[in-house]
């Protein structure tokens, strides 16, 4: 799509609705929102930027490999920490606690800010992963 | 707050109706993201803003999208 107006708005609109995304995902212990949320806001983003400039400029930053890798590496983090926190309080274990922290901070909640930052990679991705699928019926 | 609730409701079952008796497939598509942004507002209105969220991004983003997407494929939309 050679639009111009498209793609100046887009350049202004894009970065915002990203910020946007990191801060619901960042947020989500402490008000509504959560990894699915801005997950979806995040791919959202990711679809209208492919939208707007087309697929040829998204592969340079967003290909197949990079896709798969940090999918894979953010479902093995969340397996992982989700898996040691079921160990340590189901087993009764008194094994090493992530600290708590001060209630209202960013870095409080324990392991719910890692687990939401797993979840907001894996669900980004896969809309976008839907979307270039339904496209051009490869990724 | 009541009476809006009432009115965005009246709102939702008539977009529902529209959808399943709209001839022209892609108006139905875009008569479905309407009810999908009503439906935001009504979570909203349900103390539900997590929700709401989800589904406006969700509901009246990407499930358009692909279902825009399908009909390109299928060309179901008439010239």
């Amino acid at each position: 799509m050679n639009d111009i107006i498209l793609k100046e708005i887009g350049k202004i609109v894009i970065p915002y609705i990203q910020i946007f995304g990191i801060y619901v995902i960042f947020n989500g212990h402490l008000s509504p929102g959560g990894g699915f949320s801005g997950g979806t806001v995040i791919g959202a983003s990711l679809v209208l930027y492919k939208l707007i400039y087309g697929p040829e400029m998204i592969k340079k930053i967003i290909n197949y490999k990079i896709v798969m890798h940090s999918m894979s590496i953010a479902l093995l983090a969340y397996g992982i920490l989700k898996g040691y926190s079921f160990i340590t309080g189901g087993a009764d274990l008194h094994l090493f606690q992530i600290p708590l922290g001060t209630p209202g901070n960013i870095l409080s909640g324990g392991l719910l800010l890692p687990l939401n930052i797993a979840v907001g990679i894996i669900v980004g991705f896969t809309i976008f992963a839907f979307y270039s699928l339904f496209d051009e019926g490869e990724l | 707050m009541e009476i809006f609730s009432i009115i965005m409701l009246l709102f939702l079952v008539g977009c529902s109706i529209a959808v399943s008796i709209t001839k022209n497939l892609l108006a139905s598509i875009i008569i479905f993201m309407s009810y999908s942004l009503i439906m935001a507002i009504l979570w909203e209105i349900l103390n539900a803003p997590d929700l709401a969220i989800t589904e406006a991004a969700v509901g009246a983003g990407i499930t358009t999208l692909l279902f825009v997407l399908t009909l390109k494929r299928v060309r179901g939309v008439k010239k």
